[in-house]
């Protein structure tokens, strides 16, 4: 703005300059003509004047001629008419002397009065026509007529001979004081010329000083924009003016050229602009956002919560060839002029960093809620337990780490190894839900989805388990925390004076716990379950005691599992069991007993128990067996299904069940040991599992 | 504040509260911190805010947009054409983007979110009418 006043204003003064300029030129020219058409004037009267002044002398030296022819009788013709000639010519020009300007009135008065002084004397000899001489045959002589004309000769001859040199001399006057006109007239002449070189110098030299200062102003200017260009092409932020019809302006910040892949915005809608990155919906109502700004009611300060593109995400080039999700935020602002709103200003930030970080802030926070919540369920439960399960948490991990570590190149060999992580980690789970140890049951849960994800796809590298491990290094630090917040706790408590704590030492007691823990567990377990399915049951554990205590983790695994697929598939919801005339409550037992040589561990529900039909279904829908290997099994081979890797009768996954594992985890632990265990069911009545354990070595047990 | 102070010889402000949350029109009420800021009225509803508005000529209406009877939109639409000079401050936790953006489209001059700072809200009043 400023620089295009001071603009206007040398432009006007540059004008005004060259007007002065011709203005004077054209006044020099004129006055310069003038004169020099006087001067030219002046040189032809002094010519004439000093042609004039030789005539005195001629007239009288004709006079003389005459005079002389006369005397000697000689033919006076052709002398009087050279006299007549001289004087017509004298008449004539001193005629024309007389009617230039520049004249010495004076000397031109005294020439004009004398020469007048002649005609008295001339106008009787010129006037003369007849013959001078009476010729006899002898001899001749003047005639009458010749001897008058003689006397008027010898008296204009005398009168010319006195005043040739007065007239001579006046006439020379009126020469000189022409002449000193001219020379006058000459030297204002080159007084003006010299007046105007020196106007022209003067106004080149302003012209020449507005053009340095215009050339100085443009220079400026050509700096001005060229910061203005090397600002747009530095700054982080996307920089560009929207015109009343959603164009972008001419100018435009080179980042853009990151954020939109494009080279070239002059011009381009927003519409162009956007269409590829955000859904028609939220661009309808951005140009409906930018057009209150067109308006005057809105407040641009008041209405910055409710821009659709307050943060946008977008796939943009990292630089290194792959793409990366950022977050822009667009923000509009009114530029104004004298006439209301000229441009909506767009300003696009990259916002990632502060997402990223309002996102790790808001995790920190919900880390921060669920340690409260583990304190709080660590509080509720026994330490021995959680010890417990931390060791074998402990346990898992080395386990899952090992199945991460072998190799694997074929389809198959890495879906055996989802299997086995699946299995691993929905045994963590189970043990920490029965816990109550929601934080780590999350994680674990969240392990389990990214293994299913896998699972699901038809080709696998190495490189997908990348996430898990992080994910798993993450649970593991989760667990390191548990285990610090856990002792800490017991500490505690063991400084307490309470009777318990001089029992053991701390560190006896946390590895190792009894079956009075286990049914401690799956009573809060089963309470857990039923709140969270909305089932009712109860559960009641008998005979735990007599568990050697080599087999307690192998049995708690095997219970935990079992009495998680009771709640979610065994104990049917209570308008369903009112409606089978059933009691209200459902009933899970758990029986332990020595039989024989070894033992035997009882589980049973009272709920929907198996179907074979529907478990030989899912098993095809799971791809575990096809449609005609489903046909040829008998009730208890399709029974024997549960047992199989990957079954699942549930649609949707949940964090207890759904997941495919389950009872295979039971099944392949309780091989482990080197027992057996098989189901039976009456459907619309029961479920029972019925698991043999050898007899343990002497030393385990209890 | 400033503004307050400076403002104290002019003619009061008229304010009316339009919510239908007791709470949150109370908590309108307390927050605002101007000497000449006088609440002329409180509406838990569009149609009762339309009438208010004709007897009592409020010069800011702070209104809510999801109501029972008579939603904010419709409210603003009417208001704006009872009274084109009041200004109007809509105070809502809406999270739909359209909805908020056509408030301001049928005449609303501002846009404050809920849950909002004392200061937020004074601010927005100070941005509208002084």
């Amino acid at each position: 703005m400023l620089l295009s006043g001071v603009d206007r204003n040398r432009r006007l003064l540059t004008a005004a300059a060259g007007f002065l300029l011709a203005a004077v030129m054209g006044l020099v020219l004129i006055i310069g003509f003038r004169l020099a058409t006087q001067i030219r004037g002046n040189v032809g009267t002094l010519q004439r004047a000093s042609e004039l002044e030789t005539y005195p002398s001629v007239v009288s030296q004709q006079l003389t001629a005459l005079r002389e022819r006369l005397d000697t009788l000689e033919y006076t013709g052709h002398v009087h008419a050279e006299l007549a000639a001289s004087v017509h010519g004298f008449d004539r020009d001193f005629a024309a002397l007389e009617r230039e300007h520049d004249l010495d009135p004076s000397a031109m008065h005294a020439a004009t009065a004398l020469w007048h002084s002649y005609t008295p004397v001339l106008t009787p000899v010129l006037a003369y026509h007849g013959e001078p001489y009476s010729d006899t045959a002898t001899n001749s002589s003047l005639s009458r007529s010749g001897r008058v004309f003689y006397a008027h000769v010898r008296r204009a001859e005398l009168f010319a001979q006195a005043n040739a040199a007065a007239l001579h001399r006046q006439l020379a006057a009126v020469s000189a004081s022409l002449q000193a006109r001219t020379a006058a007239a000459a030297s204002r002449l080159r007084w003006l010329l010299s007046g105007g070189v020196l106007a022209v110098l003067l106004l080149g030299l302003a012209a020449a000083y507005l053009q340095l200062a215009r050339a100085r102003g443009e220079r400026a200017a050509r700096e001005a924009q060229e910061q203005t260009r090397d600002i747009l092409a530095t700054v982080r932020e996307g920089f560009f003016l929207l015109d009343a019809d959603y164009r972008i302006g001419a100018v435009w910040s080179k980042a853009l050229t990151h954020m939109f892949g494009r080279e070239n915005f002059a011009g381009l809608s927003f519409e162009e602009l956007l269409r590829d990155r955000v859904s028609p919906e939220t661009l309808a109502t951005a140009t409906k956002f930018i057009k209150l700004l067109w308006g005057e009611r809105a407040h641009e300060n008041l209405m910055k919560s409710i821009n659709p593109l307050g943060q946008l995400e977008v796939s943009m080039d990292n630089g290194r060839g792959g793409k990366e999700t950022r977050y822009l935020q667009f923000d509009f602002h009114r530029v104004t002029g004298p006439k209301g709103v000229k441009h909506v200003l767009c300003a696009v930030g990259d916002i990632t960093s502060s997402v990223l970080l309002s996102r790790e802030l808001h995790e920190a926070q919900e880390n921060a809620h669920s340690q409260l919540d583990m304190m709080v369920s660590m509080l509720h439960s026994d330490p021995l337990q959680i010890g417990t399960f931390l060791d074998s948490a402990a346990a898992g991990l080395k386990h899952i780490n090992a199945i991460l570590k072998e190799p694997a190149r074929s389809h198959g060999e890495f879906s055996k190894k989802l299997a086995g992580l699946a299995r691993e980690l929905h045994a963590m789970k189970g043990e920490a839900s029965a816990l109550n140890l929601m934080s780590i049951a999350q994680r674990v849960h969240h392990l389990e989805d990214m293994v299913a994800e896998l699972k699901g796809r038809s080709e696998l590298t190495g490189n997908d388990f990348l996430p898990i491990v992080l994910k798993l290094d993450e649970l593991l630090a989760h667990l390191r925390g548990v285990r610090e917040m856990t002792l800490r706790l017991t500490a505690l408590r063991d400084n307490s004076p309470s009777p318990e704590a001089t029992l053991s030492t701390p560190a006896l007691r946390i590895g190792s716990s009894g079956p009075e823990e286990l049914a401690a567990t799956l009573q809060s377990l089963a309470r857990k379950l039923a709140q969270d399915h909305g089932k009712d049951f109860s559960l009641t554990v008998n005979g735990l005691a007599d568990c050697p205590r080599s087999y307690l983790p192998t049995v708690k695994d095997c219970l935990i599992q079992m009495l998680r697929n009771s709640a979610v598939h065994g104990i049917e919801p209570d308008e369903v069991r009112r409606a089978g005339a059933k009691s209200a409550g459902g009933q899970v037992r758990v029986d332990f007993r020595r039989a024989g040589s070894g033992y035997e561990l009882l589980f049973e529900d009272d709920g929907a128990g198996l179907s074979p039909e529907t478990l030989k279904e899912a098993a095809v829908r799971k791809n575990i067996i096809t449609a005609e290997q489903a046909a040829q099994l008998d009730n208890r081979a399709a029974l024997a299904l549960i047992f199989k890797p990957g079954f699942s009768t549930r649609a949707e996954v949940s964090m207890d069940a759904g997941r495919g594992t389950g009872m295979d985890v039971v099944a392949k632990a309780v091989y482990g040991l080197g027992g057996k265990i098989g189901v039976s069911t009456n459907p619309g009545r029961f479920t029972r599992f019925k698991i043999a354990l050898p007899a343990a070595s002497e030393s385990a047990v209890a | 504040m400033d503004t307050a102070k400076d403002t104290s010889a002019r003619r009061p402000v008229k304010l009316l509260i339009v919510d239908d949350s007791n709470i949150v029109r109370r908590r309108i009420e307390r927050s605002q911190q101007f000497d000449d800021l006088e609440v002329v009225g409180t509406a838990a509803n569009g149609i009762e805010a339309l009438e208010l508005a004709r007897k009592t000529d409020p010069d800011l209406v702070t209104m809510d947009l999801t109501m029972p009877q008579m939603d904010g939109i419709e409210c603003i639409t009417q208001l704006v054409k009872l009274k084109p000079e009041v200004r109007i401050l809509v105070i809502s936790a809406l999270s739909d983007k359209a909805t908020a953006v056509e408030a301001m489209e049928r005449g609303a001059n501002g846009f404050l979110d809920k849950p909002f700072t004392d200061r937020q809200l004074n601010e927005a009043i100070a941005e509208l009418m002084y």
